[in-house]
């Protein structure tokens, strides 16, 4: 069957259409694969090629591609539940009620959108630790490795507004000590919260405002810094082995040395 | 990937000298020295690679993959909580925020709103951001193994204070990792890199950025546990297995 | 570029800045002044003039209705309306550490909060003012509110006005 696949898809790869929508030719040549990722303005972002020893499980446990992956279901499962939900009090959580036992597969994609999100809570978090412990932030990284904070803090805040959103009495509260604990900024700390909050109160004006941050201003500003931090990777000479390392920075290691 | 390679010291007498003015060892920089009248020598080096397509992206979408079917069959069998209606005439009791907030809602149970909301967080960014560009990182040695005595009457003051000000707010939570994390230097301190037991080595070679580094994540986990699982009404302590 | 090495002329009315140094200024000047502009525009846009929020002062009722040595609290309001051998007065409910309502407890005669396990004085413990904060994280007392008879004898709060302690509504 596979053959049969493989002469089907390389006719079509051959199609004037095909080679129209993808640069990357045709054929199984090297200089092939790696047009298929030169070539390609998403791919282009990762580099053409890795060391063999960066595939194993062990060297990284997959746990930053875990976390995009993750963020791809967020962003699947969330633009479908928008298309059920009214950001306005009370008619919030009717319709997260409404989602849970009206609509076909609502509660599925609502289970599946909340325990993506704490699952990429958890592997942002693993995923900085390991990359901490694997010493991957060493230079050239080091910017690397800020973006890579920045996205722990923009994942926070997209799963601290998102729990706004079913406006039930868990929302209500995590967000009413959450705005508190903003106004106790020094000085500007009551401006901070009524920008916040659009208002005085955890209120209609709030729920918007966080569902626009959580749908809109914050996907968006994950993605422009997912694109650099992939993209640095590449430029900043591929996954970080400790063997890749001139002998210079290797041998002061204190593993390396000779006991 | 290339690598310049310094010759050998066999290859004598120098024709020159050459020096560096910055520790090379603290931001390092690739110097080759070219001792005799050659061409610089570059040795590759022979790391074998793979094509990113489609070994690598294929490798990719089955981890991804995998990572569904696994978020799917959860999502299959365990509801997401979703409580009454919003209503603001009635705090529920306790009040607590998603899991990964608990470890800060516990440090608000001891401290004001603005060192634990605004001061603590804020700290902990600036310290990872500062992380890469900190010497100490760089240099990857032992805390101890340099200048024993001035780093160990500091680590000794600063470890003392600061359980000190964590008893004196009476945070036991905290301080217990601390007061373990304080122990296990301790222990590495006395160990050199040619201890006998491998355990001990590998202690001896921690740098200072390996010990803070724990310690946070060693506090984060003791604090999110104790908030998550043994806190009950008005934030008293309960056992999860008791409710 | 080729321009960056060409000579800089500089005139004698105006040493140290040349043209291209006076449209750098001029330039960057007012692309600040924009961003300024953007700011307070920012600003401005994203604090909304109009609130539909319910009024800070609210009519709490006759005074009769409530008993002597009595804390009533009123969860749409958020206060504490309080009659003691003093007189009247109105506590904020809402907990200063982070804005969880707080509960009278009778049989302790505090005021507690559930979330982050505040006490607040009421009756107990003595030597207290009523609000002030004796256990638990909260970093300030519970406000007194500016509390009035209107002129159909009723108590009317305004929720927006915070008063010294100890200063009683008497009827």
């Amino acid at each position: 069957m596979s053959t049969t696949f493989n002469r089907y898809f390389g006719e079509l790869r051959k199609t004037r259409i095909w080679r129209s929508v993808f640069r990357g030719g045709t054929g199984q040549s090297t200089l092939r694969n790696s047009m298929a990722i030169q070539q390609n303005v998403f791919l282009h972002l990762l580099p053409t090629k890795v060391r063999t020893r960066m595939i194993d499980f062990n060297a990284t446990w997959y746990l930053g591609t875990l976390t995009l992956g993750t963020f791809g279901i967020l962003v699947i499962t969330g633009i479908l539940l928008m298309l059920y939900y009214h950001p306005s009090a009370p008619q919030a959580y009717a319709d997260t009620k409404d989602l849970q036992f009206v609509v076909s597969s609502g509660q599925f994609l609502r289970n599946l959108h909340r325990w993506s999100a704490h699952a990429m809570v958890f592997l942002v978090f693993a995923h900085m630790f390991r990359v901490f412990y694997r010493g991957a932030y060493r230079p050239p990284r080091e910017f690397n490795w800020v973006i890579g904070v920045i996205l722990l803090l923009v994942t926070l805040l997209l799963s601290y507004t998102g729990y706004l959103l079913p406006w039930d009495q868990l929302a209500f509260w995590a967000i009413t000590v959450g705005s508190n604990i903003a106004s106790a900024v020094p000085i500007m700390g009551d401006k901070v919260r009524f920008l916040m909050l659009g208002g005085h109160f955890v209120n209609a004006n709030a729920l918007l405002r966080f569902y626009v941050l959580h749908c809109m201003i914050l996907p968006l500003a994950a993605l422009f810094f997912i694109a650099i931090h992939f993209w640095r990777i590449r430029k900043d000479g591929g996954l970080y082995t400790r063997h890749s390392e001139p002998d210079a920075v290797m041998t002061t290691a204190p593993a390396e040395r000779p006991l | 990937m290339t690598n310049e390679k310094t010759p050998d010291s066999k290859a004598s007498p120098k024709s020159f000298v050459a020096a560096v003015a910055s520790d090379a060892r603290k931001s390092p920089v690739r110097v080759a020295f070219v001792t005799r009248r050659t061409s610089a020598q570059v040795q590759a080096y022979d790391e074998p690679k793979l094509q990113s397509f489609p070994e690598v992206l294929f490798r990719v979408a089955i981890a991804i993959e995998v990572l569904a079917i696994i978020l799917v069959l959860i999502s299959l069998f365990f509801n997401a909580p979703l409580e009454g209606l919003a209503d603001a005439s009635h705090t529920p009791n306790p009040a607590k925020a998603p899991w990964y907030f608990l470890g800060l809602q516990e440090l608000l149970h001891y401290f004001p709103p603005v060192v634990a909301g605004v001061l603590v967080p804020t700290l902990v960014v600036l310290a990872l951001i500062v992380i890469p560009y900190f010497n100490i990182n760089v240099e990857a040695d032992g805390l101890f193994t340099k200048d024993r005595d001035k780093r160990l009457r500091i680590f000794w003051a600063v470890s003392v204070t600061f359980c000190v000000f964590l008893l004196v707010f009476d945070v036991i939570v905290a301080l217990v990792p601390t007061l373990i994390t304080v122990a296990l230097m301790a222990y590495a301190a006395t160990a050199t890199p040619k201890s006998s037991s491998k355990f001990r080595r590998s202690l001896a070679a921690k740098p200072l950025s390996f010990w803070i580094m724990s310690w946070f994540l060693f506090e984060l986990a003791v604090l999110t546990t104790v908030g998550t699982l043994f806190r009950g009404p008005g934030w008293s302590w309960v056992l999860p297995w008791r409710s | 570029m080729a321009d960056e090495k060409q000579q800089r002329v500089q005139t004698a009315a105006n040493p140290g800045v040349d043209r291209r140094e006076f449209f750098l200024r001029l330039g960057l000047g007012s692309m600040g002044i924009a961003a300024a502009g953007t700011a307070v525009f920012a600003y401005q846009f994203l604090s909304p003039n109009v609130l539909y929020e319910p009024s800070p002062v609210v009519n709490m009722g006759k005074p009769e209705s409530y008993q002597l040595d009595s804390v009533t609290l009123d969860v749409d309001a958020r206060i504490f309306v309080v009659h003691n051998n003093e007189g009247f007065f109105a506590l904020s409910a809402v907990c200063t550490h982070l804005g969880c309502l707080t509960a009278w407890k009778p049989d302790l005669g505090i005021i507690a909060c559930p979330c982050h396990g505040s006490k607040f004085a009421m009756f107990q413990p003595p030597g207290k003012k009523p609000g002030e904060k004796f256990d638990g994280p909260a970093p300030k007392p519970l406000p007194w509110l500016k509390m009035w008879l209107s002129d159909e004898g009723e108590l009317i709060v305004d929720r927006s006005e915070e008063i010294r302690p100890e200063q009683f509504v008497r009827v």
